[in-house]
C-alpha cells in the first residue's frame, strides 16, 4: 500500500542574515501519519516547522502542500494556512477574546460558518475535553494545560488537513503535560496528519510513525519510531539519545 | 499682610484673569491632544508601513520633534509660517484667533510625534505570538491587526494617551510667550498689576496641579472601568 504524500519539501534552506539555520532539507510527509522532530536546542526545529506554513520565508528550496507550491508568488498563502493548523509552545490564544470567541472567530470569518453552527461545533469539542464550563472564560483565567487544549481545538475548528505542533508541552507544569499529550494521541488515532516538535521522547516513540533528528540544520536521521531509538545510526543522534534518555 | 491673605485678596480681585486663563489652557490642551491623536495615528501608521520613503519621513519627523524644544517649535510656527506666506486669518468673534491657531498648531504638531510613539510602542508591546497565531490560522494581516492586535494595543495606548493629555496641559504654559492668554499669561498679567509675583505663581501652580490631578484621576477611573469591561 503506497501512502499518499501531502507535503513535499525539496532543498529547503533558511538563513537569518549570515546564520544558516536550515541546510538543504528534503523530505516528504504522508497523509494520516505522525512524524516527530527531535534534536538539540538551536538545531532549527522550530524554524523548519514555521517554514511549513510560511511564518518564516524559506531562503531557497520548495515546499509543496497538497500540490500547491507554497513559495510561489501567486499562491494565496492565507488560503493554504487555513488548511494547516499550528499549535505553539506558548499557546497564543487571543487574549482579548473569551474561549468561545477564540474558537469561533476563524470559522465564522473565514469559513463563513453561522454563529450557531460554529458554537455548536466548539461546544462539541469542549465537551469532549471536559472544558464546556470554560466557554466564557478568558485565556488569562485558564491553566496552561487548559490553554493548550483550547489552542488545539482552535486549530481543529478550521478542519485542517495537517497539524503542526511546536513543543506543545514545553511551557507546561509537569502535571499538565499528560492531558495535552492525551489529546494529541487521540488525534493520531483518528488519523490526523501531524508533525510534532517535541522533547518528550516516550511520547514521540509512542505516537509517531516516523521520527526525524534535526541537528545543525540537517536531517541527520529519518527512521521508524522504534528503530530510531533502538538502532540509531547517526553518531550525533547516538550521543544525543545518551544525554536525554 | 501674610502670604495666604495676599493670595485671598488677589483671588478675590483678579479671579476673572485666572478663570479666563484656565478656560484657554483647557481649550488649547484639548484641541492639541485631539489633533495630536488624529495626526499621531496617521504618523504611527506611516512609521510602521512598508513603503520605505513614508516610513523614513515619519521616523525623521518623530525624531526631530522629540529632539527639539517645544519653545523653538512654537517660535518657528509663530514667526516662521507668516514669513513663508502662511498666515492664520483673524476671526472677528474670537479675539487673537491667529495667535491661538499658531499655538494649537505648534502644540499638536509636537503632541503628534509623541502620540505616534505611544501608539507604535503600544502595538509593539502586544506579544508577537498573537500575530503569528492569527496569521497561521489564515487571517490576512489587516484582519489580524483589526481583530487581535489593535484591541489589545488599545489597552496599552489609552492610559499613555491620558498621560499625554496631562503633559500637554503643563507644557501648554509655554504658549503665553506668543501672547496667548492662557493661565500662565493671565498670571503674568496679575503679577504686572499687583507686583506680588510669589502669591500669583502659587495660585497658578495650584490651579495647574488641580487640573492635572483631576485629569489623571479621571483617566485612572476610566482605565479601571475598561479593565472590568475587558
Ligand atoms: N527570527 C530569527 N532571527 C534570527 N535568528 C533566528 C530567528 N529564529 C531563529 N533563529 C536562530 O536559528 C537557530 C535555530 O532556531 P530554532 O528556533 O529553529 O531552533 P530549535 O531547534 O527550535 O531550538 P529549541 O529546541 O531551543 O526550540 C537558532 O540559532 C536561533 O537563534
Ligand atoms: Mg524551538
Amino acid at each position: 500500500m503506497e501512502d499518499k504524500s501531502i507535503i513535499q519539501v525539496r532543498g529547503l534552506c533558511k538563513s537569518f542574515g549570515k546564520l544558516q539555520v536550515l541546510n538543504d532539507i528534503s523530505t516528504d510527509f504522508q497523509e494520516k501519519k505522525v512524524v516527530s522532530i527531535i534534536g538539540p536546542s538551536g538545531g532549527g526545529k522550530s524554524t523548519f516547522l514555521r517554514c511549513l506554513n510560511l511564518l518564516e520565508m524559506p531562503t531557497s528550496g520548495s515546499i509543496v502542500f497538497d500540490g500547491v507550491d507554497l513559495c510561489s508568488s501567486d499562491t494565496d498563502i492565507n488560503a493554504q494556512r487555513q488548511k494547516i493548523g499550528m499549535v505553539f509552545q506558548h499557546f497564543n490564544l487571543f487574549s482579548n477574546m473569551n474561549v468561545m470567541r477564540n474558537l469561533t472567530i476563524a470559522p465564522m470569518r473565514i469559513r463563513k460558518k453561522s454563529q450557531e453552527e460554529a458554537e455548536e461545533m466548539a461546544m462539541g469539542f469542549l465537551r469532549r475535553m471536559g472544558l464546556e464550563d470554560k466557554a466564557d472564560s478568558y485565556p488569562s483565567q485558564l491553566s496552561g494545560g487548559q490553554k493548550q487544549r483550547i489552542a488545539i481545538v482552535r486549530s481543529l475548528m478550521m478542519e485542517p488537513e495537517v497539524m503542526l505542533f511546536d513543543e506543545p508541552t514545553s511551557a507546561l507544569d509537569p502535571e499538565m503535560i499528560g492531558e495535552v499529550l492525551d489529546v494529541i494521541k487521540q488525534l493520531a488515532l483518528e488519523g490526523m496528519t501531524m508533525i510534532i516538535v517535541t522533547h518528550e521522547m516516550r511520547f514521540a516513540r509512542e505516537v509517531s510513525d516516523r521520527i526525524l533528528f534535526l541537528d545543525g540544520g540537517r536531517i541527520d536521521e529519518d527512521r521508524g519510531a522504534d528503530e530510531f531509538f533502538d538502532d540509531p545510526h547517526s553518531p550525533r543522534l547516538i550521543s544525543f539519545l545518551k544525554k536525554v534518555l | 499682610m501674610g502670604f495666604f491673605e495676599q493670595i485671598a485678596v488677589i483671588l478675590q480681585r483678579y479671579y476673572p484673569y485666572f478663570l479666563d486663563g484656565v478656560k484657554n489652557t483647557l481649550i488649547i490642551a484639548a484641541m492639541s491632544v485631539v489633533l495630536g491623536v488624529v495626526f499621531g495615528t496617521l504618523m504611527a501608521i506611516m512609521r510602521m508601513c512598508r513603503i520605505k520613503p513614508l516610513k523614513w519621513l515619519a521616523a525623521a519627523y518623530i525624531e526631530f520633534v522629540r529632539g527639539t524644544p517645544l519653545m523653538v517649535q512654537l517660535m518657528f510656527i509663530f514667526y516662521g509660517l507668516p514669513m513663508v506666506g502662511i498666515e492664520f486669518p483673524d476671526v472677528s468673534w474670537i479675539p487673537n484667533f491667529s495667535r491661538f491657531m499658531a499655538g494649537i498648531v505648534a502644540m499638536s504638531m509636537n503632541s503628534c510625534a509623541y502620540v505616534a510613539e505611544v501608539i507604535r510602542s503600544g502595538i509593539q508591546a502586544v506579544d508577537e505570538g498573537q500575530m503569528e497565531a492569527a496569521r497561521s490560522i489564515g487571517f490576512r494581516y489587516g484582519e489580524s491587526m483589526r481583530l487581535v492586535i489593535l484591541p489589545q494595543a488599545v489597552k496599552n495606548i489609552l492610559p499613555a494617551l491620558g498621560n499625554e493629555f496631562v503633559t500637554v496641559i503643563k507644557e501648554s504654559s509655554i504658549v503665553s510667550v506668543i501672547g496667548i492668554s492662557d493661565l500662565m499669561y493671565g498670571t503674568n498679567g496679575v503679577i504686572a498689576l499687583t507686583y506680588r509675583s510669589l502669591p500669583c505663581l502659587a495660585i497658578a501652580a495650584c490651579i495647574y496641579f488641580v487640573l492635572t490631578f483631576l485629569s489623571s484621576r479621571l483617566i485612572a477611573y476610566l482605565e479601571k472601568r475598561m479593565k472590568h469591561g475587558r
